[in-house]
This record gives C-alpha cells, structure tokens and sequence, in this order.
C-alpha cells in the first residue's frame, strides 16, 4: 500500500463486511422485500399474481383462527419470558464463579441451548409420554396421581411446550446474566457490607439495578423468540390437539405451504414482522430513556 | 460447390447434433413415493427407456410434496410428469400447473377402469391425469396376539372395541407389563389425518361428509349417523385402547406404533404390507375387511395417478411414460413381485391385469375385493383437500375433549365447510 495508504483506509471494513452484506441481502433482504410484495397479491403459481391490495390484511384482521393463535402466541410469550427470566436469574445467581464445579454444572446446564430443537422436542415426547410408562407420569404415579395427557390433552398441551421454551432458553438467559453480574461493581457490596445489608438487601439494592441492561437484554430476546416461534411447536404438538398450541408462526406455515395461499401467509409475517421491528425499536428507545436518567 | 457442400453438412451436423439434444433430454418425473418404493421405480424407468430410449430423471419425495412442487412453479422448474394421489388434483388445477388430458387418445386409456377415470375428472367434465394405481384400506391385525387371546377375526365394532380392549388389557405380548394397546389411531389435525382416518367409520356408521343437492353440495356432519363413528372413535381413545399421543398423531408417528408391537389393530393401505410383512413379520400379521358399522362395510378407496405439466415441452415423451406406466407390462412391474420394494401399483387400475394371479399374497384379493365391493371415494368437489383440513381441525377438536358435545361440534364444523363449499362455488342453496 504504497499510494496514499489513508485515502483507502475507509474501504477496509466495508471490504471485511461485503462477504456478510452481500449474503445478507440476497437471503434476507431481498427475500423480506419480496414477501412484502406478495403479501398484495393473491399468488398464482403459474401466471400473473392477481393484485387484491390490502384485502389479504384486512382478512388477517377478521381471521378467528388466526386470533385464537395470536392469543396462544401471547401467552406463550409472556410466560416463557417470566418463567425463563426468573428461573436463569436464580441459577444465574448460584452458578456464578470460577470454581470448577461450578463450570462443569454450567456447561451441563448449557446442552439444551445447543442442542437441535428436533432432538429436544423428541427429548419432550418421551418425557411427557401421555401413558402410565411415560417418564414424568411414572413419577407422577409415584405420588399416586393418575397418568396426565400433557401435550395429547388441549388443557395441558401449551403449558408443556412453554416448560419446553423455558428449559432451553434458561442456559442463553443464565449466561447474559451471570456477564452481567461479573460487571457489577464490587465495591457497591463491600460498601453494602460495611452498612450491615442483609443479602436481601444486597440483592435488592446492589444487584438487581445492576443487571438492569442483562434484564432489558433477556427480555427482549425472549419476546422475540416468543413472539417467533416454530420448531418447538411444529415438531411436538404440530399446533395440536385441537388447535390448543397453534401459534401465529405455525398457523402461517399452514397457510402457506398446506393451504398453498401464499399472499395470505405473507401479509401475516408482514406484520408479525412489523411488530417484532417495534419491539425492538421500542426496547431500544425505553433503554437509552433509562440509561439517560 | 465443395465449400458450400461442406458448409451445409457442416450445418446438418450441427442441426442433427443439436435436435439429438434435445430428445435425450431426460423426462423430468416427480412421484409422491419414497425409499420403500425406490427399487420398483428403478426397474420401471429401467424397462421403459430399454424400450423407448427416452431417459428418465427420477425425483421422489413423500413428505412436502405440494409445497416443493408449489417452489418449483414458482421458480420455473416444474417436472414434465407428476405422480401424485389423485385427491391432490384439485390443488395442483388451483395452482394451475395441470395440462389437460384427452382421455381418447391415451393409449390403452379404454383398458383402465371408468370409476378410475372419474377420479381425475375435473368438475368442468375435462380429464387433467391419467390413472396409474387404486388401494382400498383394510385393517391390520396382529394374529398372534389375537390367537393367543382366543378371539375370533372381529367383523363387527362392537367386535373390534372388544378386541382393542383385550389387546389394551390382557398382556398380548406377555411380556407381563401393560404396555400394549388395541387400536392405532392417527387423528392428528396435521394436514387433515384425523378426517382421512375418520373417513371409513364415516360410511361405515351410514353418514357421509358432503351432501349431493342438485346445484352443490352442503356439508352433512350433523347427523345422528356421523356422530356415532365420531362418538366411536372417540370412545376408543377415551377408554385407553388406542395409543396414548393418538390426538396428535400422523401417520408418521402412528405406523412405528404397529409396527413396533406396542399396538395391535391399524387401519391402513395395502403400501403397509411389505414392511409390515418384515417387522412385525408376515406370520405375526393378518390382512381383514373394516368391521362393519351400523350401516354395514365401507371403507375409503383412493388412487394415484399421472399428471402432465403445463410447462412440460416433451408432451410427446410424457404420454409415452404414462402410457407405459399404465399399460399391462408396466402395471405388472410396479406391483413389485419378485422385486424387494413396495408396489406402486397397488391394485392395477388396468382391467386386464389380475392382482389376485400376479401378488402371491392372499391379503392382495382382500384388497381388491374391498375396492370393488365397498371402496369410497372421497367427494369430488374442486379441491377436497381444504375440506379435509377444516373436516379434521373439526374432529380433532372433539376428539380431544371427552366429555365435549359432539353434535354441537359436527354443526360447528359444518358452517366451517360451507363457507369452504361457497368459496370453491359449490355450495348448494
């Protein structure tokens, strides 16, 4: 780099990020764009598409079936984000430390995370096998209870995929929070020490402000992926029994790829797509609105 | 004089090389198989292209089929000649990828059955496939277990549930724990199963889904005959005797079921009888009729049959494979004797092809005596397969709630079909 080495220095991390960029926008964006254009179209597989405007979304709007998923959605959202957040913070809070026990027990605890979803969700019908012989009813049996349905039964079905959501999101969660509790300041608890703090105290005034970003973090994950999800239904329950675990994802792959319409199922990821952008956008607003204060 | 001679066979060589291309370019063929059926499919391309010198490029898929051949539309790579269940048809005209079939000048067309036929009819009255293959379902049972118990071939329901409850209750494997059940039942919502499993006790029970009315059809679940084989089916799954995860099950899932010995009793076609012939075993298994039902005997009849693609330019090569597929030699060879595969051809939808002289397996007559006797098929509205889907999002949902009310859900999932009926416009008034 002989000829004037710093007029070209710009160029460098763009260089780094073509490959990224240029990959990124074939499969992504163009893709995103496309499914936008669809989603204003009935979609003839041969032929012209037929232009219908924004009846597709006018549908999504009166759709009961799809309501009825987007209530399902919700819920699985909100409970997965509680449930996981809470559950990873406390296992956060033990398994803090460089003790090698402690190490191996995290790594343990990480094998849901990397997992395939498909193992998992076999690893979940053979736990909640709706029989005597089913793992979890077997113990269930133990304390005299009678053999549950889980997932064949519509009452039980959401509530066992969620546990499944749950368990694999605990160790992604555990790791974000144990980070950030290596951030926080020491000092804050040899301060909170030498002011008699209960470890209550401790854990209500040092370290709970100080996993306020780690909290904003596993939140919006969780919300994210929630409000996303698939395999985890698709592969144990298919939407099943009863339309009890469709979610918006599963109810729009039905749409598209069972039913064929694909200009319906685009509109709805349209705007689940939209939706999640908003999140995002609003996570990103309340947390520098935080951060200012 | 010589440079222009050179120049034009120079020309003719090019020209003679080029169309040479052109007509090895391999017919692109998609069928709805899969890896059981791969060597009989391998013999048959085989076979014809010794004949006929026209190559074949063979792609298989069971799972998805649709939504790849929906990609490939999409993308501008459709196959030339798709194979496919002939109940797809509706969907594939909707997607617009059918050509028409001139039913006369089909070679050897006047051989094939006529209710065969009538199944890639369209309701324009115009033929879009050519039929290649018909099945009946039956129902297997695990003979020793049933002789080890001491009970007669059910031929009733009543029967039937009593021999599901003793497959449930009595250790037919001996094994000494109570790990067995009686009836594999695939009633998953999961692309309509739980509507194509019901179908037989259906019309076994006297009920059927749609209504034929001069003008359209309305759908007819809300009858007394409907609710009892919902009511049937479902009593089966609430007293235990059919496999645990039934609710959400697909065939998929069910048939390792049966196969594994952990049930006893499953409704299937005859595509089950070579790998069930290897695990449970041959001597393990017997092939009946359906139990009748308070009307009598009925069962579901379904066929496979051959398309052409609208983007197909090798129409001439298409019909030929079609022609040969249905022809008596072709239909012998996809019957898979003497070939380690399960047969394509099920029963021959050629007349004069005789399953019972060519399958050495006695459970083949039981088949095609059922398909001629008592064989339904599905009604031929313009696409049935959103019917199905509503038909099964409908009795899953009953089915999974024992103590729910099954005439009010039969009426429920009746308006669901309606509106379906009007939007495919035949709907009747």
């Amino acid at each position: 780099m002989s000829i004037e080495p710093k007029r070209w220095r710009w160029t460098i991390p763009w260089l780094f990020l073509a490959p990224a960029l240029i990959f990124f926008t074939w499969f992504k964006f163009v893709p995103i764009l496309k499914g936008l254009i669809m989603s204003f179209y009935q979609v003839k597989f041969i032929g012209a598409d037929r232009w219908v405007g924004l009846a597709n979304f006018e549908r999504a709007l009166t759709d009961s079936a799809l309501g009825a998923a987007a209530l399902n959605t919700l819920i699985y959202v909100f409970s997965t984000t509680i449930a996981g957040g809470l559950l990873a913070f406390a296992v956060a809070l033990i398994l803090e430390g460089q003790a090698l026990h402690i190490r191996i027990i995290r790594t343990a605890i990480f094998f849901p995370a990397v997992t395939s979803v498909a193992v998992l969700a076999e690893v979940w019908r053979i736990l909640f096998y709706p029989a005597q012989t089913g793992v979890v009813n077997s113990i269930l049996g133990l304390f005299g209870a009678d053999p549950q349905g889980f997932m064949s039964d519509p009452n039980q079905a959401l509530f066992v995929v969620i546990l499944l959501q749950v368990w694999k999101n605990i160790p992604y969660s555990m790791v974000i929070f144990i980070a950030g509790l290596a951030g926080i300041n020491r000092e804050l608890y040899d301060a909170a020490d030498v002011d008699g703090a209960s470890p209550l105290r401790k854990l209500w005034h040092v370290t709970i402000p100080g996993l306020v970003p780690a909290f904003s973090v596993v939140i919006m994950l969780s919300f994210i992926r929630g409000f996303r999800v698939f395999t985890e239904i698709y592969t144990t329950t298919g939407g099943g029994p009863a339309g009890s675990t469709e979610v918006i994802m599963t109810s729009i792959f039905k749409t598209g790829f069972e039913r064929l319409d694909y200009g319906y199922a685009a509109a709805v990821s349209f705007m689940l797509f939209t939706f999640t952008v908003g999140l995002t956008v609003a996570h990103v607003a309340i947390k520098n609105r935080f951060s200012r204060t | 004089m010589k440079t222009i001679c050179t120049a034009a066979s120079a020309a003719l060589m090019t020209f003679a090389l080029a169309s040479t291309a052109l007509a090895s370019d391999p017919l692109k063929v998609w069928m709805r198989y899969g890896d059981n059926e791969k060597n009989v499919l391998d013999q048959i391309t085989k076979d014809f292209t010794a004949k006929t010198g026209v190559e074949i490029d063979l792609f298989l898929a069971n799972t998805d089929f649709e939504t790849r051949l929906a990609r490939a539309a999409v993308g501008g790579s459709l196959p030339d000649v798709v194979v496919n269940d002939a109940t797809a048809m509706g969907q594939m005209l909707d997607m617009g990828i059918l050509k028409e079939v001139d039913r006369s000048a089909v070679q050897g067309g006047d051989q094939l059955y006529d209710v065969a036929w009538q199944s890639v009819q369209a309701q324009d009255g115009k033929f879009y496939g050519v039929p290649t293959s018909a099945q009946a379902f039956a129902v297997f049972i695990r003979k020793d277990w049933r002789e080890k118990l001491g009970y007669d071939v059910p031929k009733t329901w009543d029967e039937l549930a009593e021999l599901a409850k003793a497959f449930t209750e009595k250790d037919p494997d001996g094994n000494g724990k109570a790990d067995t059940y009686g009836y594999v039942m695939p009633v998953s919502a999961t692309r309509g199963y739980a509507s194509w499993f019901l179908s037989d006790l259906i019309w076994q029970a006297g009920g059927d889904f749609l209504a034929k009315k001069d003008n359209g059809y309305t759908s007819s679940l809300a009858t007394p005959e409907v609710e009892k084989a919902v009511s049937f089916a479902r009593d089966m799954i609430c007293n235990g005797y059919a496999q645990p995860s039934a609710i959400t099950a697909t065939t998929g899932d069910a048939t390792p079921v049966f196969s594994s010995g952990q049930a006893g009793i499953y409704r299937s076609g005859p595509y089950h009888l070579a790998p069930f012939s290897k695990e449970p075993g041959r001597d393990k298994i017997e092939v009946i009729a359906p139990p009748a039902g308070p009307a009598g005997q009925a069962e579901l009849a379904e066929g496979e049959a051959a398309f052409i693609t609208v983007s197909s330019t090798q129409d001439d090569a298409a019909r030929q494979f079609i022609e040969y597929l249905i022809s008596a030699e072709g239909q012998q060879t996809g019957m898979a004797v003497g070939i380690d595969s399960s047969p394509i051809v099920r029963l021959p939808v050629n007349k004069t092809v005789n399953v019972a002289e060519i399958q050495p397996d006695k459970a083949w007559a039981t088949y095609a005596d059922l398909y001629g006797k008592s064989g339904h098929y599905f009604p031929r509205v313009p696409n049935w397969k959103p019917i199905r889907q509503l038909t099964a999002d409908g009795f899953n949902k009953i089915l999974s709630d024992c103590s729910s009310d099954i005439a009010a859900g039969l009426a429920a999932t009746d308006e669901t079909v309606n509106v379906e009926l009007a939007n495919q416009g035949v709907k009747a008034d």
